[in-house]
């Protein structure tokens, strides 16, 4: 992870006690298929929600499902403690900001803000006032006589979250508006929906692929993975204390290694891989691993401590050594790749984190590698073996 | 290879690179320039009057066929009629043809989209003559429908040779083409924008009206004047299904031409059906722009 800082947020004080949105057992099935399996949770008056996942893993279907445009199978979905499934999206009170941003290229940007508040035959003569509000909200004030196409692609994007939002809406559903853009606008843009949605107060549920994204933005992350909610936490949780191996290895750069557990001590897992005896966390649902049963285990790349004297990593509960395979210069961090001998587990990749002694390894230096034990998560052995090759993060 | 492009360099140095848009519009405004001599030609004609007596058209210029064209009751009422029928036929056939090309762009079905596109070509493979003569079987005074009525105990209505059956016949003939053109221009209509419109609060009805029907501007107004000019040229319509009784323009050129072989007021009527047809188009595009036919370099 590059930059873990924005990821400390207090969460807001809880001022309202009903959830603003409850979705409760919802599944939805194409042709057999689960695309949402039972998804089931909560979310608070004024939170910020993302929902992170890889494509395919039913985070858009799900924002659909809230949207309106689809029906569940089964389950219900409460706004304001309202049941919403036979309700229509146009009665339902949610601003949404499409992927494609759906802008209406007939209109000036004005007219697209405009048309909530026509649809919902608000009276005409306070329309425009409070388009123009909107537009400065966005940073667009004397704007609106634009048309979509002559606006830049970041002022499209704002123009789509004035017109979600002017009409004052319960809920305000992002379904990745910000894929398309390039990193640097992306992240301005990243905070630019922070800073609207803290403003307004308004609840929100974004949906995107991007790690870095979720935790910037977030109050609360939800991963899914298959049609599944993997976890669902504070991105600082999320990170810190991932649920399954799934998170674990989707969040930030992480290695996955397998074992066989020799010991349960609480918290404390003791973990043979190879010739390796370990010692880990428990992550996860406890009670799930079981002494001599397979287990897999994962360790992020800013969590290893490398160095060329093995002394230098005394008080670290797991030490074993390797050789540098590669190294990758990133600009603001090195990577290295360490091959060593564990078993079904590919060269570890490790952040240097000792950049102020400007040491630089090469490829073929022996080296030491070392963490702690509350580092190194153990979860219930994968369905399928595990990777040869350790997942790179985002 | 290398001797090829030599060769090649040879017949055609690079530097006439520049005439090859040209050269290859060239085709086109050859065969738009043949039919502007033929337009000479009939404007020639049609300055001169018939001797009735000798059959030969005279020698001088004279305006007497335009005078005749535009006084004459009777070449007033077939040109009204036309223009009316045109009017109908288009608007009929762009209320008809919008929910089918809607529905065969729309449908989740692929089934259901072959199924249209079937029905829709079909039409095609039998022309506007074969297909007339069908309306005859079905319409005619022993034809099908009064045969189902007599059934019923109905007297046999008289369904041809009237203005309403010609107007049937062409809607049905100009529907393929209004459904065809509107296609396209419904496809590059993102279907997210109506969704977005329903999360914006519009109904079915509201986002149909002030989203999708003025995206759906360039197609309307494409298969608008498609339908137009195809109606009020047309000849094998009136001339079947009407029976001589609700000739069009083209049927009274025709006779003209052939029936009377006064071609000095046929050639008056041609041109006068030309600059009707290009009035009524210059109308169109004017009113909602050459703009909407995805002309221009908008966006």
């Amino acid at each position: 992870m590059e930059r873990m800082k924005p990821a400390f947020r207090q969460p807001q004080a809880a001022e309202d006690r009903q959830a603003a949105v409850s979705v409760r057992g919802v599944s939805m099935v194409y042709d057999g298929v689960h695309a949402v399996r039972d998804a089931s949770f909560d979310l608070a008056q004024g939170k910020f929600l993302t929902i992170l996942g890889p494509s395919g893993s039913g985070k858009t279907t799900l924002l659909r499902l809230i949207a309106g445009f689809l029906e569940p199978t089964s389950g219900e979905i409460f706004i304001n403690g309202r049941a919403v499934s036979a309700v229509p999206p146009h009665r339902r009170s949610i601003g949404m900001v499409f992927q494609k941003l759906a802008l209406f290229p007939h209109m000036t940007a004005a007219q697209n803000v405009a048309f909530p508040l026509k649809m919902r035959r608000r009276d005409a003569r306070t329309i425009p006032e409070r388009v123009e509000r909107y537009l400065e909200l966005v940073r667009l004030g004397g704007l609106g006589g634009r048309r979509v196409h002559e606006l830049s692609g970041g002022q499209q994007q704002r123009v789509a979250i004035a017109r979600a939002l002017v009409f004052e809406p319960d809920l305000l559903l992002l379904d990745e508006p910000l894929a398309a853009l390039d990193r640097k606008l992306r992240e301005e843009m990243q905070l630019e929906f922070r800073r609207i949605q803290r403003q307004l107060g308004v609840t929100t549920i974004n949906v995107t692929h991007d790690q870095r994204e979720a935790l910037v933005v977030s109050d609360e992350v939800i991963v899914m993975e298959a049609g599944m909610i993997e976890q669902n936490a504070s991105p600082l949780d999320t990170y810190r204390a991932p649920a399954t191996s799934f998170v674990a290895n989707f969040l930030g750069v992480t290695n996955r290694l397998s074992g066989v557990v020799t010991s349960l001590d609480g918290d404390r897992i003791g973990l043979l891989a190879g010739d390796h005896l370990m010692v880990g966390a428990a992550a996860g649902p406890g009670g799930s691993l079981q002494i001599g049963a397979r287990a897999s285990a994962a360790i992020r790349a800013e969590q290893i401590r490398i160095s060329p004297d093995l002394f230098a990593l005394s008080g670290l509960e797991t030490v074993l050594s390797g050789t540098v395979s590669d190294v990758i210069f990133e600009g603001d961090r090195v990577v290295y790749e360490i091959l060593t001998v564990l078993p079904e587990t590919g060269p570890l990749r490790v952040f240097d984190h000792d950049v102020g002694s400007r040491r630089q390894y090469r490829a073929g230096d022996a080296v030491h590698l070392g963490w702690n034990a509350r580092d190194l998560f153990v979860y219930k052995a994968d369905p399928e073996p595990a990777a040869t090759k350790p997942d790179r993060g985002d | 290879m290398d001797a090829l492009e030599a060769a090649a360099a040879v017949v055609w140095p690079a530097r006439f690179a520049a005439a090859v848009p040209y050269l290859m519009l060239a085709p086109a405004v050859l065969l738009v320039g043949l039919l502007v001599i033929g337009l000479a030609y009939i404007g020639d004609t049609s300055l001169r009057t018939l001797d009735t007596s000798t059959f030969l058209l005279s020698d001088d210029y004279t305006l007497a066929n335009y005078r005749r064209a535009l006084s004459e009751s009777l070449f007033r009422t077939v040109a009204a009629r036309s223009l009316q029928a045109s009017l109908i036929v288009t608007a009929v056939t762009l209320l008809l043809a919008f929910p089918y090309a809607y529905l065969m762009v729309r449908t989740p079905s692929a089934a259901l989209r072959k199924l249209l596109l079937i029905a829709l070509f079909l039409p095609f493979f039998i022309g506007q003559v074969v297909r007339a003569y069908g309306w005859l079987i079905i319409l005619g005074n022993q034809g099908m429908v009064n045969d189902a009525l007599s059934l019923v105990g109905v007297a046999p209505l008289r369904l041809l040779y009237n203005y309403p059956s010609v107007l049937f016949g062409l809607i049905q003939y100009m529907l393929p083409f209004a459904v065809l053109m509107l296609a396209p221009a419904l496809t590059a209509i993102p279907e997210e924008l109506e969704a977005a419109a329903h999360s914006l609060g519009a109904n079915w009805l509201r986002a149909f009206w002030h989203v999708v029907l003025p995206l759906a501007r360039p197609g309307l107004v494409g298969a608008g004047l498609v339908v137009l000019t195809l109606t009020l040229t047309d000849f094998a319509m009136p001339a079947i299904l009407g029976g001589g009784s609700q000739d069009f323009i083209a049927n009274a050129i025709y006779d003209q031409f052939f029936r009377t072989s006064d071609q000095g007021l046929g050639a008056t009527l041609a041109l006068l059906l030309v600059a009707a047809g290009s009035l009524l188009v210059g109308l169109v595009l004017y009113l909602f722009g050459a703009g909407t036919l995805a002309m221009g370099r908008r966006r």
